[in-house]
Formats: C-alpha cells, sequence, structure tokens
C-alpha cells in the first residue's frame, strides 16, 4: 500500500512536467531576448532590457507588427556562455520563438548565436562584440552593434591627427572582449607605426594593478590603452593616479569607462581619461536625444550605448517582423536580411566587409571625461567639447 | 631595483590585509578542523554592514569596524551553535559534512545580501581612499598601511588572548584534544562557538579595512576564501603569528610573480606555493618557530 | 533495500523517455542529469567508498573538456576522439594528483585536491594559445536532435554505474572500504593504501573525464570558468552523491536527477507556472537545501530512505544499527 503512493507521486511529477508545454499558444508574436540580468554584467544587463522594454511599449501602443502585439520573452544568461546556450534552447524549443535577440557578453553571445544556426533560427545581436560572431558565414546571425575591430577607429584618426604617439601599452582584461580588442588595437599600432611598448592581460576582479602599473610607469610609453569592465576601470585610473602614471593620454576601450558609475567611482581619476564608444546621444540620429531623455526620466538612471543598441534592436526586430508575411523563420530571416532603416542607434542595414557577413556598418567615437562629464570629442564635426588635450596632470588630479 | 622595492612595499601591505582574512580562518582551522568555505562571505557581509552604515549614517569605515565585528562574532556563534554543532552527533559516512554545511551558508548568505542590495557594484569613497605618502620615489597606499597596523594589532592581541588568558587557554586546549578538554572541565561547546564567532570577527575586520580600497558586491567573498586558505595552510594552522607571515608571504609572492612573470597567473601563484607547502612542509611556517 | 523490478522499471523508463517526451527541453535536463550520474557516481567512488574526499574534481572534468575540444583547435579532428582519448589524459591526471595529495589527509587532502583544480583553471585561462583562454572553444554538434546525444549519456551513466557496481562487489571493494574507514589498520594489513587509492581515483578520472568530453561534444562550448568551476562542477559533484547518498551505489543516480531537476525548476520558476520571483531565488533555494539536507539527512535520499519513508507511512521506523541515536 506505501508502493502506491511512489507510484503516485511519480505519476503527479510526470504530468507536471507534460501538461506545461500543453498549454495553448498565445495570439502574439513571441521573440526571446536574452540578456545577463544578474552576474556581474547585470548592470549592463538591466540598461539593455529596460530598454527593450521601453521600446516595446512603444511599439505595441503603435500597433505592433501588423496589428499583432508582439512579445518579449527575456531569459537571463547569468553572464555565462553555458547557461546563455540552454536559454537560447528554451527559447526555442519551449517557447517557440521566431527569432533570438539580445546576446551581451561576447563568449555568451557566440554560445547563442551557435544554437541559433543550427537550429534555423534568426538571431539580431545587440551587444556581443567579438569579431567571430559574425565571421562564421552563418546566415541566421545577423549584428546590429559594431564588432570589436571598429572600436579603436575613431581612435585610429585622432591618433594620427593629433598625437602621434611614439609608444603605446595595452592592458587589457582575459576574457573574450579583452583579448579581442586587445589584438585589434595592436594592429591598429601596427598601422600607425607606434610601437607597442607592452601588452598585458589579467584576471578581472583584481584588487591590486600596481604590478601592471609600475611595469608602465617605467616603460613610460605615449599612450596606455586599457580594455575593462567597470570597477576594473576604477581601480586602475585610481592606482594609476597613486603611482603617478603619467602617459600623454589614458584611453579606454569603452565598457566601463563610459558608465557614470566610472567617473563616481574614481573620482577625480577619472579626469581626462579617453575612451573608445559605439554612441553618444548627441549624435544627429532621429530619435537619439529623446531616446536618452526618456529613458533617464522614466528609470532615474543613466543609459549609454548598451541601452541604445537594445532600444533600436527592438525597433528592428519590429521593423522585420511587420515585412514578414507568414510567420516561419525562413521568412523572418530573409525579412532580417533586407533590413535597411534607421534608429537612434543609426543605420542599419546588414553587409559583407573585411571577413564579416550579415553585419551592420557603423563609424565609432571617441569621447572624454571632462570635468567629471562625459564628452564627445572625435570626430570634430559631432564633438560636444573640444578635447582636452595635451593633459596636465597636476591639474586634472586635483 | 626601484620597481622592485615598490613592487616589495605593494606586497607587504597587500599582504597585511590578507593576514588579517587568513587569521579568522586559521583560528576556525585550528581549533575545529573546520574548512569553512564560507569565511569569504562573512567577510562580505561585514563589507556590507560597513557599506551601509557609510551610506546611510556617513559613518566611515574605521569606526564602523567597531561595528562590524561584534556582529560578525554573533552571527559566526549563531552559525556555530545552530548550524554546525548539531553536524557533530550526527553519524555518517563522510565526515566533511560540516565543510558543505559551510557551502549552504556561504550561499545563503551572498543569496540573502544579493536580495537586499542587489547585484550592482558599491563602492564606499573616502577622503584617504587613495592617499598615499611617499618615501623617496616609493608610493605608500594609506589605507593599506592601516590595515596593515591593525593585522600586526589584532594579531598581537590574539596572540596574548590565547597564550594568557583562561579562555585562551581552554581554546587551544580544545583545539589540542576537545575530549580531554571537556573532561577538564571545559565547556567545549561554547569555546567552539567562541572561537567561530572570534574568526568571524576578523574576516569583517578584514572586510571592513579592504573596502575603502577595493569594491563590494554579493560574489566577492570567494576569491579571499582561497586566499585564506592558502594563508593558513602556509603560516600553519592555529598559529596567529603564522597567519601574519603566510599573510605577507602570499602578498609578496603575488605581487613579484605578477611584476616579473605574469599578471594573469598572479592568483595561480598563491595556490601553487599551497600546494608545494602541503606536500613539503605540511606543518606551514610555524614550524620553523616555536609558536 | 532497492527491488529489483523498481530499478528495472526506472531504467525502461529512462529509455523509453525520449521517445514518449518531444520536447528538447526536457530531454536536455535528462541529459544533464545522466552526466551527473556519471561524475557523481566517479566522485563516490573515490570518496564515498575510498573515503578520500576530493574537492577538485572538476579537475578530470576539465581536463576530458579540454581533450575533446583542443582535438578540434589544434589537431584538427573531431571532437569525438576526445571521447576516446578524454578517460586516458584525465586517468594521467589523476595519477599526478594522486602522487601529490594521497600523503595528506582529511582537511589537508581536501584543500589541495581544490588547488590544483583552482590552478588547472588559471592555467587554462592564461595559456591562450593552447585553450583559447576565455574566448573558449566553440564546436559545431554532430547531431541536431537530442536523441543520439540521450542515449549516449544514458550508455555512458549505466557502463559507470554498472562498473562501480562490479568493482565494489569485488576484492577491491572491500580494499576501499577498509581504507576508508582505517587507513593505517589496512595498511598494517598488508593493503597498499597508496596503490588502492589510485585505483580508486584512476577508474574514478577516467569517467569524470569522459563525462567531460561529453560535454564538449554536446554542447559544444567550453571555457576554463565553466569546466574547471568550483561552485558548478566540484561542489556539485559532492552534493550530488551526499544529497543521493554517499557510499551507495543509487545514491549519485539519485541525487544527480534530483539536484538537476529542482535547480531547473527553480530557475524556470517551476516550468513559468510560478512567479517571476521564484527563478531570481533559485540560488538561495540551492543554499538553503544544502544546509536542509546536511543537517536533517546526512546520509542521503537513499541512505536515509527509511527515515524519510517512516516520516509518511507515519511507521515507527527501526533505527539501524549504526545511525546516531
Amino acid at each position: 500500500m506505501k508502493n502506491a503512493w511512489k507510484y503516485v507521486f511519480a505519476f503527479g511529477f510526470a504530468l507536471s512536467i507534460i501538461i506545461p508545454s500543453l498549454v495553448l499558444a498565445q495570439d502574439s508574436i513571441k521573440v526571446g531576448i536574452i540578456l545577463p540580468t544578474t552576474g556581474e554584467k547585470a548592470k549592463f544587463g538591466e540598461i539593455e532590457k529596460k530598454s527593450f522594454e521601453m521600446a516595446l511599449e512603444e511599439i505595441n501602443a503603435a500597433g505592433g507588427a501588423n496589428g499583432k502585439k508582439i512579445e518579449f520573452v527575456f531569459e537571463d544568461d547569468t553572464g555565462r556562455p553555458d547557461v546563455a546556450r540552454a536559454a537560447a534552447e528554451k527559447l526555442i524549443t519551449k517557447d517557440k520563438v521566431v527569432m533570438l535577440g539580445g546576446g551581451y557578453g561576447s563568449s555568451e553571445t557566440f554560445a547563442i548565436a551557435g544554437v541559433a544556426q543550427q537550429s534555423r533560427i534568426p538571431f539580431l545581436v545587440s551587444t556581443g562584440s567579438d569579431n567571430k560572431i559574425t565571421e562564421m558565414k552563418w546566415d541566421y546571425v545577423f549584428r546590429l552593434n559594431q564588432p570589436v575591430g571598429d572600436y579603436p577607429k575613431a581612435l585610429e584618426s585622432y591618433l594620427s591627427e593629433v598625437v602621434k604617439p611614439q609608444t603605446a601599452a595595452i592592458l587589457y582584461e582575459n576574457t573574450n572582449f579583452g583579448s579581442s580588442q586587445s589584438k585589434v588595437f595592436l594592429e591598429t599600432c601596427k598601422r600607425l607605426n607606434v610601437k607597442v611598448v607592452m601588452s598585458e592581460g589579467y584576471q578581472s576582479g583584481g584588487v591590486d594593478f600596481k604590478p601592471l602599473l609600475v611595469k608602465i610607469k617605467q616603460a613610460n610609453p605615449d599612450l596606455v590603452y586599457m580594455i575593462s569592465y567597470l570597477m576594473d576601470a576604477s581601480l586602475l585610473m585610481n592606482q594609476s593616479m597613486e603611482l603617478k602614471v603619467t602617459p600623454k593620454l589614458f584611453v579606454g576601450g569603452g565598457a566601463g569607462f563610459t558608465l557614470p558609475e566610472f567617473a563616481q567611482n574614481a573620482g577625480k581619476a577619472a579626469n581626462s581619461v579617453f575612451s573608445a564608444t559605439l554612441w553618444y546621444q548627441t549624435l544627429p540620429y532621429p530619435g537619439a536625444q529623446e531616446y536618452y531623455d526618456k529613458f533617464v526620466k522614466r528609470y532615474n538612471m543613466d543609459t549609454e550605448y548598451h541601452g541604445a543598441e537594445g532600444y533600436a534592436s527592438a525597433y528592428v526586430i519590429a521593423d522585420t517582423l511587420k515585412r514578414t508575411k507568414a510567420l516561419t523563420t525562413e521568412d523572418v530571416r530573409e525579412s532580417l536580411s533586407k533590413t535597411d532603416m534607421m534608429t537612434v542607434f543609426g543605420p542599419v542595414k546588414f553587409v559583407s566587409y573585411e571577413k564579416m557577413s550579415n553585419q551592420n556598418q557603423l563609424p565609432t567615437y571617441l569621447v572624454q571625461w571632462i570635468d567629471g562629464k562625459l564628452e564627445l570629442v572625435w570626430p570634430k564635426d559631432t564633438a560636444t567639447k573640444p578635447c582636452v588635450y595635451p593633459i596636465d596632470w597636476e591639474k586634472a588630479w586635483k | 631595483m626601484e620597481m622592485f622595492i615598490q613592487m616589495l612595499v605593494a606586497g607587504i601591505l597587500i599582504g597585511g590585509v590578507y593576514a588579517l582574512i587568513g587569521l579568522g580562518m586559521t583560528l576556525i582551522m585550528g581549533v575545529m578542523r573546520i574548512i569553512n568555505l564560507a569565511h569569504g562571505q562573512l567577510m562580505m557581509v561585514a563589507m556590507y554592514i560597513t557599506f551601509a552604515l557609510f551610506q546611510f549614517f556617513d559613518l566611515d569605515p574605521y569606526f564602523a569596524l567597531l561595528v562590524a565585528m561584534p556582529c560578525l562574532f554573533l552571527l559566526g556563534v549563531v552559525i556555530q551553535k545552530y548550524f554546525l554543532n548539531p553536524l557533530l552527533k550526527i553519524d555518517s559516512v563522510i565526515p566533511q559534512n560540516q565543510i558543505l554545511m559551510t557551502v549552504g551558508i556561504g550561499i545563503v548568505l551572498t543569496e540573502t545580501i544579493r536580495f537586499i542590495f542587489r547585484s550592482d557594484y558599491k563602492s564606499v569613497k573616502t577622503s584617504y581612499s587613495t592617499a598615499t605618502f611617499m618615501i623617496g620615489n616609493i608610493s605608500w597606499n594609506v589605507p593599506m598601511f592601516v590595515a596593515f597596523g591593525l593585522a600586526v594589532l589584532l594579531t598581537t592581541g590574539l596572540f596574548f588572548f590565547l597564550l594568557k588568558t583562561d579562555t585562551g587557554r581552554s581554546v587551544r586546549a580544545t583545539a589540542q584534544n576537545k575530549d580531554a578538554a571537556m573532561i577538564l572541565g571545559i565547556n567545549a561547546e561554547w569555546i567552539t562557538q567562541l572561537t567561530y564567532g572570534l574568526g568571524a570577527a576578523m574576516a569583517a575586520a578584514g572586510g571592513t579595512l579592504l573596502l575603502p580600497i577595493y569594491y563590494l558586491f554579493p560574489d566577492v567573498g570567494g576569491q579571499f576564501t582561497l586566499k585564506a586558505f592558502v594563508i593558513t595552510v602556509l603560516g600553519g594552522m592555529g598559529s596567529t603569528v603564522g597567519a601574519i607571515m603566510g599573510g605577507l608571504v602570499l602578498g609578496v609572492a603575488e605581487t613579484l610573480g605578477a611584476t616579473y612573470i605574469s599578471m594573469d597567473l598572479k592568483d595561480a601563484f598563491g595556490m601553487v606555493i599551497f600546494v608545494l607547502v602541503l606536500v613539503f612542509m605540511p606543518g606551514g611556517l610555524k614550524t620553523l618557530t616555536k609558536v | 533495500m532497492k527491488s529489483k523490478y523498481a530499478i528495472i522499471a526506472a531504467i525502461a523508463l529512462l529509455v523509453l523517455f525520449p521517445l514518449m517526451v518531444g520536447s528538447d527541453y526536457y530531454r536536455h535536463i535528462f541529459i544533464i542529469a545522466l552526466m551527473w550520474v556519471v561524475i557523481g557516481s566517479s566522485w563516490n567512488l573515490l570518496a564515498g567508498y575510498t573515503g578520500q574526499i576530493s574537492f577538485g574534481h572538476a579537475i578530470f572534468f576539465g581536463v576530458g573538456a579540454y581533450t575533446a575540444g583542443i582535438c578540434t583547435t589544434q589537431l584538427g579532428i573531431s571532437a569525438w576522439w576526445g571521447m576516446l582519448l578524454g578517460g586516458p589524459v584525465a586517468m594521467v591526471f589523476g595519477f599526478l594528483m594522486g602522487s601529490i595529495c594521497f600523503r595528506l589527509r582529511g582537511s589537508y587532502f581536501n584543500l589541495a585536491t581544490l588547488a590544483i583544480a583552482e590552478i588547472l583553471r588559471l592555467v587554462a585561462k592564461s595559456w591562450t594559445s593552447f585553450t583559447e583562454g576565455m574566448m573558449g572553444i566553440l564546436t559545431i554538434q554532430t547531431f541536431r536532435s537530442k536523441v543520439p546525444y540521450y542515449f549516449l549519456a544514458l550508455g555512458l551513466a549505466g557502463l559507470c554505474v554498472f562498473t562501480i557496481y562490479k568493482i565494489m562487489k569485488s576484492k577491491w571493494g572491500f580494499y576501499f572500504v577498509a581504507i576508508r574507514e582505517d587507513q593505517d589498520a589496512a595498511e598494517a594489513l598488508g593493503i597498499s593504501s597508496f596503490r588502492y587509492k589510485t585505483y580508486s581515483l584512476l577508474v574514478s578520472s577516467f569517467f569524470t573525464g569522459l563525462a567531460g568530453a561529453f560535454y564538449m561534444n554536446y554542447m559544444g562550448f567550453i571555457d576554463p570558468d565553466v569546466v574547471f568551476s568550483l561552485y558548478y562542477i566540484s561542489i556539485m559533484a559532492i552534493l550530488v552523491a551526499i544529497l543521493g547518498g554517499a557510499g551507495l551505489i543509487w545514491g549519485p543516480p539519485v541525487g544527480a536527477f534530483i539536484m538537476v531537476l529542482l535547480q531547473e525548476l527553480f530557475r524556470s520558476a517551476f516550468f513559468g507556472m510560478a512567479p517571476k520571483w521564484v527563478s531570481n531565488a533559485h540560488a538561495m533555494a540551492f543554499g538553503i537545501l544544502v544546509i536542509v539536507v546536511i543537517r536533517y539527512m546526512a546520509n542521503g535520499i537513499v541512505g536515509d530512505w527509511p527515515k524519510i519513508h517512516g516520516l509518511w507511512a507515519r511507521e515507527k521506523v527501526i533505527p539501524s544499527a549504526t545511525s546516531g541515536n
């Protein structure tokens, strides 16, 4: 008699697995969005998620896709590629989404792209930046944002026209993002005839960067290029200030260096630091400034290029779904590939260049922290303030 | 040469902070033979307490020390009393249940904090966070210097406590042989609770002093737990002086290794030293002295 | 006492499962659970039966995974060769680990294994030219359907459990338990503890390495933080075995399924049926589970089954001869 309970339990358990998969489909178009909403990349994931949500509200209020509501099913990849993979598979097999969006970390994005390609589900990458993601000749994978190889492009012209450095040092965090960008910058230096005196990786999350910074101080390069996320960036600048490391300029490779928290945490050590960036709210793209203002007003927090990527992606997704007649994944892919529109992030059209395909091609920019605010300084014609160069470190660090 | 000296100084200073964290661990491991995998998380809780006090009451971290340490002491006593001591009575195939219990406790602590404070990075900016003083061309970081000083102070205090006071001697007795201590009338249960509490308080000190020069997030504990192990084994389980020495050796080895070999492998150096010590000098540096 | 029929029924259910349930999502959960049966059972052999509590089983999993991965990146051959090579390569590491660590006892042994796993993780992270570092190794799965992977995992799990069962029934089994119970006494009786601990470790590392190679082939992506992870691999292995019941053949299999299912249950908020915050609480639930299990069910579900069963049936349970009270 006791054994009977065992079977009842097992049966109930089996039912609880089977029933949910029989839930009737709803009459909205489902799109899966994978972002890191917990873990160390949570801050960016949150900004992107809120941007996606804000855009979706506007899109659905304006009629969705030909009258049908669009639904974003968010999954948290926790900043780990294996979780990202599983999340993608769940969205595809269980939620039956017609396309995927999001993809923050490069490793995670890569993993998701693999799944998307294999399952023939179109995937619009909004942030993952490793060039490799669009170099695989995967026809189901498209990318809105600039690849990491393009990050230093604005910096390149700035260096060759204004600074003309002889030597450079590269510091990068030992992740996909950091390593790939460091390689790209090495190429840039080769092109500009800049001697790279030092290129070193480090584990993120460290307490003490002095071993690296002391070496840099000794090598005394003209330019120090750093690729880090937020907290490492703050510590690096703080400790550079402590050790009095004074190259001609410090340049960050985006990510941590463009967040407002960087200035908060690094304080005066953030002054005059440059950074590459992919977008800025004063750029002459329709809706860019409005997006920024709307976001700040509604969520009471700052947004930057990651948020813009999310917001623009949402609109590209909506536009694609609007142009798709039958909602099969092949048709969605077809429509996505034919995208040709303007967004707050810039124009979106998928082309092939260098070794990449299905890649949107956009310029990149240079920003600088001036008096505690992030200003666009290069190219000159889009600048909000003239750059501060040469830098008087005594003054900057007072 | 100058670079070497600067790096030596940096290594010694960070070693001081490490030593504080290791101090608590060596006490716990020495007395109870438990690998406290929640050690980093205890430190993390103290850091959040310090942060909250700074955020809401504008209390300077050095004063917050006086609040964080007792709080963690209490937390430690509670953990030992309700979660760890009961395990001693259970007979099971794997004697290492206590370690796993600390894993569970660590996770619960982390998630509770995450629930309250979210996953964002937080930091405490004080006027002296980046303050340095120069001796010649060598820069000395002030907060780390203070932490180092406090580490020495606390170690000395702990040292005398263990050597000269009755309670301290009871702790050492319980560490040597619990049953014998009980026979001699020592309330071993209370001693284990006291020890865990003290260990937690030390971890709290380490965390509070670290906060001005680092930053805070719920998962910050893990890496420090590992460092604490290395220091404990390096210095010798249960040896307070060993913890200081272990901390210094680790700090210097990491920093010099990062400078001259590879920054990328910085954390690996500690682990390698750890294994080497376990294999060749299992008693730790303590065996080199008589303390 | 598990009746033979229950075991046969369970196996039949497992074999038929992918054919009954069409959703790839649920198949994936079971595949991962089966993989953990292998890892948990392997750990159990070394720790539950032989008493060597390893905190570094990620060493073998990671080595196996990277063997398979490196086949594609450096040798240009299919990752499936990793299934052949992963086990032996992991055994080599096992032997090395044993030579370094077996002289240590208790906590020291635990920590040493933990440290070695961490060293490997950090080396894999920085030796970019060999392991691709944090960029990880990505491969394209050979099969689009999950069914072949399912049966492969099932076969692996079956082979592993059966092998361990056979070993424990043999002379080796007695030696292992003797070493666990009292290493010095065993030595005094002429059992070379080093030799038998090594045998146990070799088998344990072999299967764990295989599981790692399987993971590479199945998931198609690995990086050092994933496969050499302290919490998600090493400690998970320990929990799987303990939750199910250490030192028992069916402990790890039961533990594996429960752990994997529970984790996914929480992460997906009971497959979407519970409110969203449940998903965020999954890590907390995990921690609480650990505490509860260790505190009240230290012998695992299989080990304490009479006690648990007794709660339900509200019968007086005759306490076993070795239980605490």
